[in-house]
């Protein structure tokens, strides 16, 4: 009797066992495999019978965003129905909180859209395949130019592949401005035209100007204008030496909260991840600082004409700079990277794709995917395209990507901006708090 | 009769072997690795360095939000904990009395419990509570202006606090067991000798219910210490306004997941340890004095 107790436990212990090993998910062998057998019918263009392939596919957005990038990805499924792409999409600060613990647990997605902020700490952590290897083989780079492509290296390793390009700017309702009765934006405007403006708006209707500015983006455009930058091309600094810049850039902005010009965190953070209850969209606002390829966005989600205008200078042109938009990046654990490397070929070369995309990400780098698109934009959306083509004579070259750490310096200053503009904290306070935490974070890449 | 006694043992090892293996591998392998990489530099991705108390000397000497979450967390825990469990008791006693359709409140009580600290009712406590939620439009409606219920730092921490407190349903659960093991005839004779009501509830009811009392407080404050979700959910991971919702796991989940510094979480989770370890010997340290046991062997 005993026995077969013991036998029974034994038992239950090595299926327990078995089980374990067992869930793995049997995909390694797909990507290999592939020409060895030709059965079916398959009379899709990319060959036939091949394996079901099933690619995972995350990235950040509003809902716009997602609806076209699910469009697209039906498409592609229906060109290559060996292929299942499975979506996982969120809003910003949500997708790099879900993204870090994936990394962790290796169970990234086969594609990410990647940041400039983040693409040298995820690909120097080994977590991003090198891309260079399937440029001119699976991603046809032929109407790309290099200094479009350069713009994923990180090291001489390329590690994610440029969607577009982006500018920063303002983009605005000019029809609610005038009903105001406010006089048009100066063209090149300054920084006390900003202010002066955003006041009277205030005045005049009780709305906002704005909806404040993404204190990191922001504070490095203007310490561009200065001769300086956020952070240090050695990648273990701040880029700026005197506090005074921090207390000149962030008094004003806070002195418009208080003013009630620009909204407080609390009510900023209600609309942070949805564009419709943006004040803009409602009508209770005047636009949004922000970069190029969310224009799109915001222009379809409000539904009537929005303008961009320019960035406030003294030296705009020396603070400006075109960005790579973002990047789609694959992950180094992928067992499906050539399939992965196919669809960012399909994203970034194919015009239909592109007519659903509509520059949504940046302006596109292929310059055949840019000219097919040019007749059937709209008024509206040329205006970005006509606005990058302006910024590529008005800008200063960016330098590399953000260092290691520079999503826990954005944070920091995130952080501090709120506590400035709750009134808490003196931008003077800020200046020094921010220098001192955030060159302990960046030292940390010694 | 020796080799017998050895089989039956291995029987029994072999029966609890797979909760065995669980522990070891799921539960005392990671507590010791948090060990070692509390006392490191690590990122999850290359090898921990050795660093040895340099994540503790930081955390005690150097960072503001650390100590800022700390006392989050002691108002969250200390202000929630003894508001929870009264209103469970209340709860509790009006059931008691209650004869009729008990089961139908009892279950209904219990509701936000199931679904309690779940990311669902989060989710609906932020949106009922938003700025343009139906508490504020129930407001406008009576004429009154909008409060911005998630505004301000202490606000937001009471609207936290108010959250755990709804969730009061397997506390209350626990009171009711509790109430129904106390005789009735105690009640009776007290009645004969004159006491009233009140009389009743801190000279019986209160006494008699002590053990119960204190196995809640226990549960509750580890529970509350270690709350995570509606921090994370409400103020969507940053610990908004103004670190007013930044509780220590909270805080802890950022430094690990979206910093990658996983050897100071560690560090923070090892304190954290400690912390709830002594509150939690503490309080039965305490229990001799105040908590009354029927029988001797109950001690």
């Amino acid at each position: 009797m005993r026995k077969v107790t013991f036998l029974m436990a034994a038992l239950i212990l090595a299926w327990m066992a078995a089980a374990c090993s067992e869930t793995n998910p049997p995909t390694s062998n797909n990507g290999t495999n592939q020409s060895a057998n030709s059965n079916e019918t398959g009379s899709g263009s990319s060959g036939s019978g091949e394996e079901p392939v099933t690619l995972r596919m995350a990235w950040w957005g509003s809902e716009p965003r997602h609806n076209y990038t699910l469009e697209v990805i039906q498409r592609y499924e229906e060109a290559n129905p060996h292929i299942t792409i499975e979506p996982e999409y969120s809003g910003w600060d949500e997708y790099w909180q879900k993204l870090g613990p994936q990394a962790a647990a290796n169970e990234l997605p086969d594609i990410i859209q990647m940041d400039l902020s983040y693409i040298a700490q995820y690909g120097e952590n080994n977590q991003l395949a090198d891309l260079t290897p399937f440029l001119g083989k699976e991603i046809d780079t032929t109407n790309i130019s290099d200094s479009v492509i350069s713009g994923g290296m990180v090291g001489d390793q390329l590690f994610g592949f440029n969607l577009g390009v982006n500018a920063l700017g303002f983009h605005y309702d000019a029809e609610k401005l005038e009903s105001l009765g406010v006089a048009p934006l100066p063209e090149a405007w300054t920084w006390d035209d900003y202010y002066a403006k955003a006041k009277e708006v205030k005045d005049a209707g009780d709305v906002y100007f704005d909806t404040g500015m993404k204190a990191d983006v922001f504070f490095n455009y203007f310490l561009r204008t200065k001769g300086a930058s956020l952070y240090g091309a050695d990648g273990i600094s701040l880029g700026y030496e005197d506090d005074a810049l921090f207390v000149e850039f962030f008094t004003p902005l806070v002195e418009l909260v208080q003013y009630g010009a620009v909204p407080t965190p609390d009510v900023a953070a209600q609309f942070s991840n949805n564009l419709e209850m943006n004040p803009v969209v409602m009508g209770e606002g005047i636009g949004v600082w922000q970069w190029s390829n969310q224009f799109v966005g915001l222009q379809q989600v409000a539904n009537r004409p929005m303008k961009i205008h320019p960035m406030p200078g003294p030296h705009a042109e020396q603070g400006l700079y075109l960005k790579p938009s973002m990047f789609f990046s694959i992950s180094e654990n992928s067992q499906q990277k050539e399939e992965a490397a196919k669809f960012i070929n399909f994203f970034v070369n194919d015009i239909e794709a592109n007519q659903l995309i509509n520059g949504e990400r940046g302006v596109p780098g292929s310059s055949v995917v840019k000219d097919a698109l040019k007749p059937s934009l709209t008024e509206q959306q040329a205006q970005v395209f006509d606005y990058i083509s302006w910024a590529e004579e008005n800008s200063s070259p960016l330098g590399g990507p953000d260092p290691i750490g520079a999503g826990e310096v954005i944070a920091l200053l995130d952080d501090l901006a709120e506590q400035m503009n709750f009134g808490v904290l003196s931008p003077e306070d800020a200046a020094q708090q921010f220098r001192e935490e955030a060159t302990k974070i960046l030292s940390k890449n010694q | 009769m020796k080799a017998r006694a050895i089989r039956q043992h291995l029987t029994g090892y072999a029966f609890i072997s797979p909760f065995i293996f669980g522990f070891l591998i799921f539960t005392l392998f990671p507590i010791a690795a948090s060990l070692y990489l509390s006392f490191t530099d690590y990122n999850m991705f290359k090898a921990p360095a050795w660093i040895g108390l340099e994540n503790f000397r930081e955390m005690f000497t150097g960072d503001r939000k650390y100590w800022n979450s700390v006392k989050v967390t002691l108002i969250y825990v200390f202000a929630g904990v003894p508001l929870r469990l009264t209103f469970a008791l209340i709860i509790a006693m009006m059931l008691n009395n209650a004869s009729r359709a008990v089961g139908l409140y009892r279950t209904l009580y219990y509701i936000p419990s199931i679904i309690g600290g779940s990311v669902a009712v989060s989710i609906m406590w932020r949106n009922v509570f938003g700025n343009d939620g139906i508490v504020n439009l129930l407001l406008n409606f009576f004429g009154l202006e909008s409060i911005r219920w998630f505004g301000d730092p202490m606000a937001a921490l009471w609207m936290l606090i108010l959250l755990s407190v709804w969730q009061f349903g397997s506390s209350m659960l626990i009171f009711l067991a509790g109430l129904k093991n106390i005789p009735q005839s105690y009640y009776e004779a007290a009645s004969v000798d004159g006491a009233n009501a009140v009389q009743k509830f801190f000279r019986i009811t209160i006494p008699l219910l002590t053990p119960v009392i204190l196995f809640n407080a226990i549960m509750q404050t580890v529970a509350a210490f270690m709350t995570f979700i509606p921090a994370f959910i409400i103020s969507k991971g940053t610990g908004a306004p103004m670190d007013g919702t930044l509780l220590y796991s909270l805080y802890l989940f950022q430094h690990g997941f979206q910093f990658f510094n996983m050897g100071y979480a560690s560090a923070m989770a090892w304190v954290m340890l400690i912390v709830v370890s002594i509150l939690t010997a503490l309080l039965f340290f305490t229990s001799k004095y105040w908590v009354h046991y029927e029988t001797k062997e109950g001690r």
